[in-house]
C-alpha cells in the first residue's frame, strides 16, 4: 500500500516539470509585448531598460532554468504588468477566493444534484425523472454568462434580496456566484448518480434484499446510495479542477478578485509570468487531487490497486 | 481497516466540513478598515471604479490610477474648469523662456508628518524618467533638458540623473529648464506623473510602497485601507492645506470590471457613480434617466490608413472618408452624443476655432455619397480589396461593419479582422505591416495644447502608425514648438491641421467623432461631480446633497 | 445416426434431401444483431425520441435555411432604420443593432457553433482512438508510458491551454477553435478506449484471432473498433455540449469567432448589453445553444440506455 501511494507521489514530479515546460514553450510563442498596455509605443529604451530588469533578453533556456528554480523554492518571479505586486502575491491574495468560491459551488452541486439524481433514478422514465433531469440540464445547457445576468436582474436588482456584485463582506455576497457556478456541476452529478444508480438496481444483492423482505428505502440507503457514490467521488476530482479553472465568467460578471479572472486578464496583457505562475498552480493542484482521489480508490477498490501496480 | 463504506462516508464528511471551514471564513484585508463601513457618514462617496488601480503616480497609466492619484497627492498646479493652470501645491510660478520656477507653499505635510518640500518633487520626476522604473509616461517629461538621455541611460546612470534639468533650490523653490521655451508646460505639469513621492517610503519598501499600510501621500484624501483587486477606501486628509474647504469625507471605491454588471449595481442603488464601464449599448436606456451624465473629452477618434504601401492614393482616401455617414455611426451605434469630427484637433482645444476654422471638406457629417464616388473615380488604382483591422470590444465590431457597408457603396469591398487587444498592438507596429491596409484607433489628450495632437504625424513619431511621412510638416511641428507666443502658435497649428485634413491635405487617416464620457451619477452628487476634458476629476470640489 | 450437415457438403455425398439441409446450413442464422436491439429500446425512450428529433430539425435548420433566406448578412447594407427590431413577419425573430435578420443569423451561428463542435468532437475522438488503441492493445510498457504521459496531461488546465492556443495561432476562425478546444480535452475518450480495448483483448474471438494469425491491426480494425464503436457514439454526444459551452465561453471573453462570421456564442455576447431593453437579441442564441447542449445530453442517456441492458427499466416498486 504504502509502495503504491510513493510511487503515485513520485510520479508527480516528472509530471509537473513536464507541465511547466510545456507552458513555458506554449507562452514564448505568443507574440506580444507586457510593456504595452495603450496604444502608445513605447520608447526603445523604456522597453530595453523593462527587458533587461526581468530577464528577458536572456536566452530561452537560461530564462527556463530560472523559472525552474524559482518554481522549486516557490518564488514564481515578479508580475510583469502590476509592478507593485509578485506572482507569489497575486496568488496569495486570488486563489483563495476562487477556492472558496469554487467549493461553495461544489457544495450546490453535492446537495442539490445528489438528490435529484437519486430521485430520478428511482422513478426512471416517469415525469420526475424527465423534469428533473430537464432541470438540472438547464442550468448546465444555458450559457453561464446568461444565468449569471438573469440572476442578478431578478434576485438583485428587482427583488433586493442580495447585493449585485463583490465577494468580501457579508455570507450575502457569496450566494448568487456559487449557485451560478455550480449549476453545471450539480446538472453532472446528477447525471452521474441517476446512472449509476440505475446501475446498482440491478445487482443481485439489490433484488435479494428486496426479496428478503427488507424495507424499500433501507435499501436505497444502505445498499444502493453507497455503492453508486462511487463514480460520483471519482468525478470530484477533476471537477474541483474544472470548477476552480471556469471561474473567471462568474469572477468578472459578479466582480469577484479571484484567479479565474486574473489569468485571463494576464494573458490578454501579455503578463506572462503570472500566466506561468497561475497554469503551473493549477496544474499543480489538478495532479494533487488526482493523486488523492487515485490513493482513495486505492483503499476502497482494491482491484484497482492490483491492476496499477 | 475501516470498511469500504465507512471510507466513503470518512471522505465526504470531511468535504463537508471542509467546506464548512472554508465558507464560513473571513478573506484577507489590508490596512484598517475596508469593505464594510461603520455608520455611512453623511458625505460618502461609493464610487464604482472600472479597472485596477496602481497608486503610485509614475505608474499610473490608466484613467482610474490617474484620478485616485490626483487626489491622493498634492500636484503643482491644478486644471480650472477653462483648462487654464491654477495654483495647488505651487502658489505661483515664473516662466522666463526655457525655465521655469515653481514656488511652493509651506507648511504642508505628508500623511506620516515630514515636510513636504520641492525636494519630493525633483525626486519623483527624477524617478518619472528613470531607467529603472521605465515608466510608460516617461515621454510626457522629455521637454525637460537632459530627461531623454537619462530615460535611455543602460549603466552608470547617476551623473545623467543629475544632469536633468529639475532642482530643488531650496525647499519651496523648484527649478526646471526645459530643452526649448514650452508654452503649454505649466498646464501639462497637471498631469498624474508630475506628483511628488516620498523618498523614504520608496526606499524603505521598495516596490510594494503603495500597499495600504504603508503608503504615505499628501494630497486632499487618503488610503484607509485597500483589498486588491476589489475595492478602495479613502477618507479626508484633515490635515491637507485645504481641509476645511473639502466636504466629502469618505470614498468607498469598488472596483467592478463588467459593464452590465456595474450597470445593474448602480440601479441597484450600491454604487452612486460610474464613470468608466457604460456600455455602449445601454446608453439609449439610460440617456433619458436623470442619473445620465454626458461629458466631453478632448479625444479623437479615427480610422487609419496605410499611406506608404497600401491605400497610397490621396482620392481615394478622400473618397473612404466621404463615404462614411459619421452621424448615423453616432445615433445608432456609439450612441455617446460625440461630435463627428472636422479635423484631428478636438472641440475643446484651446484654439480650436482658429485652428480648425470651417474644418476638413471631406467630412461632412452624413456623408456624401456622390462627392465620394467623384473622388474615387479620381483614383488610380485605387485598392478595392482591403482588409480593416480593429481591436475587439463593443462598439468597434459594428463601426467596422457599419464602415464596410459604406465603403461597398463606393465599390471598395472590405474584410474586418477583429484582433485581440495584443494581436492588434502588434499590427500597429508602427510601421504597420503590409497587411494592413486601415485600421481603428484614437487619440486622448494629455495636456491642453494642441502640439500633443499634431506632433503625432511626424516622421519619426512612435506614435504614427500610418507611414505618412512629410518633412515640410516636421519643419513647421519643429517651429510651433519653438514659438511661445500663442496665437503665432495657433497660426502654425492651423497650417499644420491644413497638412492634414484641409482641402490639399494628404489624409492620413478618417477622423471620426470626438469622444465623450458618459458617466451615471446620484441625484446627490450630480451637481458637484464633474469630469473635465482630460477625465480627472477634483474630489475635493465634491459634496454629497441631501 | 445424425447426420453432420457440414461434412455431407465438404464430402459431396449429400443426398438432395440432406444437401436442401446443407443448403439451408450454409447459410448465415438470422438473429438480432446488437445495433437492431439498441435501436428498438432506443425508439422506446420517449425523451431520447424527442431529443433526436429536434436536434436533427435544428442542424438541418441551421445547414438549408442560409441557403433559402432572403437575406444575406454578409452584404447586406447596414439599415440602422431597421436597428433592433421586434419579432415580425419580414424578421420572425427580430433585427440586431446593424439591422441585420436574427433568424439567418441564428442558422450562420448555428452552422459555425455545429462545426466547431462536431469538428472539435471528431478530432477528440480521433485523437483518443489512436492513443488509446495503441496503448490499450500494446500493452506493457509502451501502455505505461503512455498512461504516465496521459496523467501529466490532465494536469493541464483545459480552458486555459484553448486560450493560449488560440492566442499562439493568433487567427480565430472555425479551424482554430476546433483546434484550440480538442487539444485539452481527448484525455478521458484516450482512457476509455484504452479501458475498452484492454477488456475486450481478452475475449476469445480475439484471441481466436491472433491464433489463426491475424495481424494487429487486422484484429483492432475488424475486431475490437466495431465494438468500441458504441462507447464512441455515445463519448460523441457526450463531448459535444462540453465543446459548444466552451465555444461560448471564449465567445464571452472575446476570443470567440471573427466577424462577420459568428458562431452561437458571440450572438449571445453581443446582446448580452442590451438584455434589457432587446431580450431577443441574448435569448435566442442562448435557447439554441441550451437546446443543442439538452438534446445532445438526451440522445446520449438514450443511447448508454439502449446500448446497455444493465440500465434496463426496472419495473418494479
Amino acid at each position: 500500500m504504502t509502495g503504491f501511494i510513493l510511487r503515485r507521489l513520485l510520479w508527480t514530479i516528472p509530471v509537473l516539470l513536464l507541465v511547466i515546460f510545456l507552458t513555458f514553450v506554449l507562452m514564448r510563442q505568443i507574440e506580444g509585448n507586457p510593456f504595452r498596455q495603450t496604444s502608445r509605443a513605447v520608447p526603445l529604451a523604456v522597453q530595453q531598460n523593462l527587458e533587461r530588469k526581468f530577464n528577458l533578453d536572456e536566452p530561452w533556456y537560461i530564462q527556463y532554468v530560472l523559472y525552474v528554480k524559482g518554481v522549486f523554492t516557490f518564488d514564481l518571479g515578479p508580475s510583469l504588468v502590476t509592478r507593485d505586486r509578485t506572482v507569489n502575491d497575486i496568488i496569495k491574495e486570488h486563489f483563495p477566493k476562487s477556492v472558496q468560491l469554487g467549493l461553495l459551488a461544489f457544495a450546490w452541486a453535492i446537495v442539490f444534484g445528489i438528490p435529484m439524481g437519486v430521485l430520478a433514478a428511482l422513478r426512471q422514465n416517469s415525469a420526475y425523472d424527465y423534469g428533473l433531469m430537464f432541470l438540472s440540464n438547464v442550468g448546465y445547457a444555458v450559457p453561464s454568462f446568461l444565468v449569471a445576468t438573469l440572476l442578478i436582474y431578478y434576485v438583485s436588482l428587482k427583488g433586493g434580496l442580495l447585493p449585485t456584485n463583490g465577494w468580501e463582506g457579508s455570507w450575502k455576497y457569496k450566494v448568487l456566484p456559487s449557485f451560478a457556478l455550480g449549476l453545471g456541476p450539480m446538472a453532472y452529478f446528477a447525471r452521474l448518480v441517476r446512472g449509476s444508480m440505475l446501475e446498482t438496481l440491478q445487482q443481485d444483492y439489490v433484488r435479494t434484499a428486496k426479496a428478503k423482505g427488507l424495507r424499500w428505502p433501507r435499501v436505497v440507503v444502505v445498499h444502493v446510495l453507497r455503492n453508486s457514490l462511487i463514480p460520483a467521488v471519482t468525478a470530484m476530482a477533476p471537477l474541483l479542477g474544472f470548477i476552480i479553472t471556469g471561474t473567471f465568467v462568474i469572477e468578472v460578471i459578479f466582480s469577484i478578485p479571484g484567479i479565474g479572472r486574473y489569468f485571463v486578464t494576464a494573458i490578454s496583457s501579455r503578463d506572462y509570468s503570472v500566466v506561468m505562475g497561475i497554469t503551473v498552480l493549477t496544474s499543480v493542484v489538478i495532479v494533487f487531487a488526482n493523486l488523492v482521489v487515485d490513493i482513495l480508490y486505492g483503499i476502497l477498490d482494491p482491484r484497482t490497486r492490483d491492476a496499477r501496480a | 481497516m475501516l470498511s469500504r463504506n465507512r471510507w466513503q462516508q470518512a471522505v465526504l464528511l470531511s468535504l463537508v466540513a471542509v467546506l464548512f471551514v472554508v465558507g464560513c471564513g473571513g478573506g484577507d484585508d489590508e490596512g484598517s478598515g475596508g469593505g464594510a463601513g461603520t455608520a455611512a457618514a453623511e458625505q460618502t462617496l461609493k464610487w464604482g471604479l472600472g479597472s485596477e488601480f496602481n497608486l503610485d503616480p509614475g505608474l499610473a497609466t490608466d484613467t482610474t490610477s490617474a484620478k485616485l492619484v490626483l487626489n491622493l497627492f498634492d500636484p503643482l498646479v491644478k486644471l480650472a474648469d477653462d483648462l487654464e493652470a491654477v495654483p495647488s501645491m505651487a502658489e505661483s510660478w515664473d516662466v522666463t523662456g526655457a525655465k521655469v520656477v515653481y514656488h511652493l507653499r509651506s507648511g504642508s505635510k505628508w500623511s506620516n508628518g515630514d515636510p513636504v518640500t520641492a525636494k519630493d518633487y525633483e525626486y519623483a520626476w527624477k524617478r518619472a524618467v528613470s531607467p529603472e522604473l521605465a515608466s510608460d509616461y516617461s515621454y510626457q517629461l522629455y521637454g525637460i533638458k537632459g530627461a531623454v538621455e537619462y530615460n535611455e541611460c543602460e549603466k552608470n546612470c547617476a551623473k545623467l540623473r543629475d544632469a536633468v534639468g529639475v532642482k530643488a533650490t531650496d525647499d519651496q523653490t523648484l527649478e526646471v529648464t526645459l530643452t526649448s521655451p514650452q508654452p503649454w508646460f505649466i498646464q501639462q505639469s497637471a498631469h498624474s506623473v508630475f506628483l511628488p513621492v516620498h523618498e523614504a517610503t520608496i526606499e524603505k519598501f521598495g516596490d510594494r510602497w503603495t500597499r495600504a499600510q504603508s503608503i504615505v501621500t499628501n494630497g486632499p484624501f487618503k488610503v484607509e485601507g485597500a483589498q486588491p483587486s476589489a475595492s478602495i477606501t479613502l477618507i479626508k486628509n484633515s490635515e491637507w492645506r485645504d481641509a476645511a474647504n473639502v466636504k466629502l469625507e469618505r470614498v468607498e471605491g469598488k472596483i467592478i470590471v463588467d459593464g452590465t454588471t456595474a450597470v445593474q449595481s448602480f440601479e441597484a442603488g450600491e454604487v452612486d457613480v460610474l464613470d468608466e464601464q457604460l456600455p455602449a449599448a445601454e446608453t439609449p436606456r439610460l440617456k433619458d434617466t436623470p442619473e445620465y451624465e454626458l461629458y466631453p473629452g478632448l479625444g479623437t477618434s479615427y480610422y487609419g490608413f496605410n499611406v506608404k504601401d497600401n491605400i497610397t492614393d490621396v482620392n481615394q482616401r478622400r473618397a473612404m472618408s466621404l463615404a462614411v455617414d459619421r452621424q448615423s455611426i453616432i445615433d445608432n451605434i456609439t450612441q455617446a452624443n460625440e461630435k463627428p469630427a472636422n479635423a484631428f484637433t478636438p472641440d475643446g482645444m484651446p484654439g480650436e476655432e482658429d485652428i480648425v476654422g470651417e474644418g476638413s471638406p471631406f467630412t461632412p457629417a452624413a456623408g456624401d455619397l456622390d462627392m465620394a464616388k467623384e473622388y474615387m473615380a479620381k483614383a488610380k488604382n485605387p485598392k478595392t480589396k482591403i482588409t480593416i483591422y480593429s481591436n475587439e470590444g463593443a462598439p468597434n465590431k459594428e463601426v467596422a461593419q457599419a464602415l464596410q457597408s459604406m465603403w461597398k457603396q463606393i465599390g471598395i469591398d472590405s474584410t474586418i479582422k477583429i484582433l485581440e487587444w495584443q494581436q492588434f498592438l502588434e499590427f500597429l507596429g508602427p510601421p504597420p505591416p503590409k497587411a494592413v491596409d486601415i485600421y481603428r484607433l484614437g487619440w486622448v489628450g494629455d495636456f491642453v495644447d494642441d502640439i500633443n495632437f499634431l506632433e503625432l504625424w511626424t516622421c519619426d513619431s512612435g506614435n504614427n502608425n500610418t507611414g505618412f511621412c512629410d518633412k515640410e510638416y516636421d519643419a513647421l511641428v519643429a517651429k510651433a514648438k519653438g514659438t511661445p507666443e500663442t496665437a503665432a502658435r495657433y497660426a502654425i497649428y492651423k497650417q499644420l491641421e491644413a497638412k492634414l485634413t484641409g482641402p490639399d491635405g494628404a489624409l492620413p487617416f478618417i477622423p471620426l467623432w470626438y469622444i465623450t464620457y458618459p458617466n451615471l451619477e446620484r441625484e446627490t452628487i450630480k451637481e458637484t461631480f464633474k469630469i473635465n476634458l482630460l477625465d480627472q476629476v477634483d474630489l475635493t470640489k465634491v459634496e454629497v446633497k441631501g | 445416426m445424425s447426420v453432420d450437415p457440414r461434412e455431407a457438403v465438404a464430402t459431396g455425398t449429400a443426398a438432395p434431401a440432406i444437401a436442401d439441409l446443407a443448403a439451408q446450413a450454409g447459410r448465415p442464422v438470422h438473429r438480432a444483431s446488437l445495433w437492431r436491439d439498441a435501436w428498438r429500446r432506443y425508439l422506446q425512450n420517449r425523451g431520447a425520441v424527442i431529443a433526436g428529433a429536434v436536434f436533427l430539425l435544428f442542424v438541418l435548420f441551421c445547414l438549408i435555411w442560409p441557403f433559402v433566406t432572403p437575406y444575406d448578412i454578409r452584404s447586406d447594407p447596414v439599415n440602422f432604420q431597421q436597428s433592433y427590431e421586434g419579432p415580425s413577419v419580414k424578421h420572425p425573430l427580430g433585427t440586431d443593432q446593424l439591422g441585420k435578420d436574427l433568424l439567418t443569423k441564428l442558422a450562420l451561428g448555428g452552422r459555425i457553433s455545429i462545426a466547431i463542435g462536431v469538428g472539435a468532437t471528431l478530432a477528440i475522438l480521433l485523437i483518443g482512438v489512436v492513443y488509446g488503441s495503441i496503448s490499450g492493445f500494446a500493452g506493457g510498457r509502451l501502455d505505461n508510458a503512455q498512461m504516465r504521459l496521459l496523467d501529466a496531461l490532465y494536469g493541464l488546465p483545459y480552458l486555459p491551454f484553448a486560450i493560449i492556443v488560440l492566442a499562439i495561432i493568433g487567427e480565430n476562425n472555425l479551424w482554430t477553435m476546433v483546434i484550440a478546444l480538442s487539444i485539452a480535452s481527448w484525455f478521458t475518450a484516450a482512457r476509455i478506449v484504452r479501458g475498452q480495448i484492454i477488456t475486450l483483448k481478452e475475449n476469445d474471438y480475439v484471441r481466436a484471432a491472433k491464433a489463426v494469425g491475424a495481424r494487429w491491426y487486422r484484429i483492432l480494425s475488424r475486431h475490437l473498433l466495431p465494438n468500441t464503436l458504441g462507447v464512441l457514439i455515445i463519448a460523441i454526444f457526450l463531448e459535444l455540449p462540453g465543446v459548444i459551452l466552451g465555444e461560448a465561453f471564449l465567445s464571452f471573453i472575446g476570443l470567440g469567432i471573427s466577424p462577420p462570421d459568428a458562431s452561437l456564442g458571440s450572438l449571445a455576447q453581443e446582446g448580452r448589453a442590451v438584455y434589457r431593453v432587446h431580450p431577443n437579441v441574448i435569448a435566442i442564441p442562448s435557447i439554441a445553444i441550451a437546446v443543442l447542449v439538452l438534446c445532445a445530453n438526451f440522445i446520449a442517456d438514450g443511447m448508454r440506455d439502449a446500448l446497455d441492458p444493465r440500465t434496463r427499466e426496472t419495473k418494479e416498486h
